[in-house]
């Protein structure tokens, strides 16, 4: 898995390449919280390029979103297929306000 | 019939590995990509289970796969040998509440919306899974 960061002025985008499971969401967690951590609580989860997305990855995308609830919001853009899948699968789709595209989830903010 | 059997040390890292033995006797029953990886997702849900709470952490002990495909039909068998431990044991019915929703269970609740049958027995000392999943035959 690989994650890549820009912050804005507003908002951060994260950009999660790759799996994202019980062996590597921890390392989403830990990025995610920092940037939560200094008050970044606008952020945009670009999920174009995962290829696999377990219940591991899902708790820290919800705990994430609890964790910006209020001040901010966490959404998701561009979620590959396979992304989309386990998020419908897992019953959590309809939690996050998920962008066909990247630049659109920028603007939504 | 192809049957596919691996065994893989109890690592979350290696859970990939059993998903690659999952997309290839998926992919012999003929199932579309969605399907197919639906049922890696059920696998390495039960997978981690397994290491997690079966063994309660990596380094417990192996997961042996059994994986058997037929057209439309995929039966996947993982079997441990920590203490007796359901790792889909049927999740309980939590209300779902949109502005909290729970993020326990989440795992448990994959491998029942997926697979279509879900078993479990002890047997010899084993934790015995089996998960299965059938494409729906069109009448006719």
């Amino acid at each position: 898995m690989e994650i890549q960061t820009q912050e804005y002025k507003r908002i951060a985008v994260v950009t999660v390449t790759g799996r994202v499971d019980s062996s590597t969401s921890a390392d989403l967690e830990a990025t995610l919280q920092a940037l939560i951590d200094k008050g970044k609580k606008n952020l945009v989860l670009d999920m174009a390029g995962v290829e696999f997305l377990s219940s591991s990855g899902l708790r820290v995308l919800v705990n994430a979103f609890k964790a910006c609830k209020g001040a901010g919001e966490l959404c998701i853009a561009q979620p590959s297929e396979r992304a989309a899948s386990s998020l419908s699968i897992a019953g959590v789709d309809t939690l996050f306000s998920i962008h066909p595209t990247r630049e659109a989830a920028v603007a939504s903010f | 019939m192809p049957i596919r059997r691996l065994t893989i040390p109890g690592r979350l890292d290696a859970i990939e590995t059993a998903c690659d033995c999952v997309e290839a006797g998926a992919r012999d029953a003929g199932f579309d990509d969605s399907t197919n990886y639906a049922c890696q997702l059920a696998v390495a849900e039960a997978c981690e289970n397994i290491i997690k709470h079966g063994y309660s952490g990596e380094g417990g002990g192996d997961i042996r796969l059994e994986v058997t495909s037929s057209p439309g039909d995929l039966t996947v068998r993982l079997e441990d040998s920590a203490p007796r431990f359901n790792p889909a044991r049927r999740p309980s019915a939590h209300a779902w509440d949109q502005h909290d929703p729970p993020v326990g269970g989440l795992g448990l609740h994959i491998i029942h919306r997926v697979m279509d049958h879900v078993s479990y027995v002890r047997r010899s000392g084993s934790n015995r899974l089996t998960m299965r999943k059938r494409l729906a035959r069109i009448a006719g």
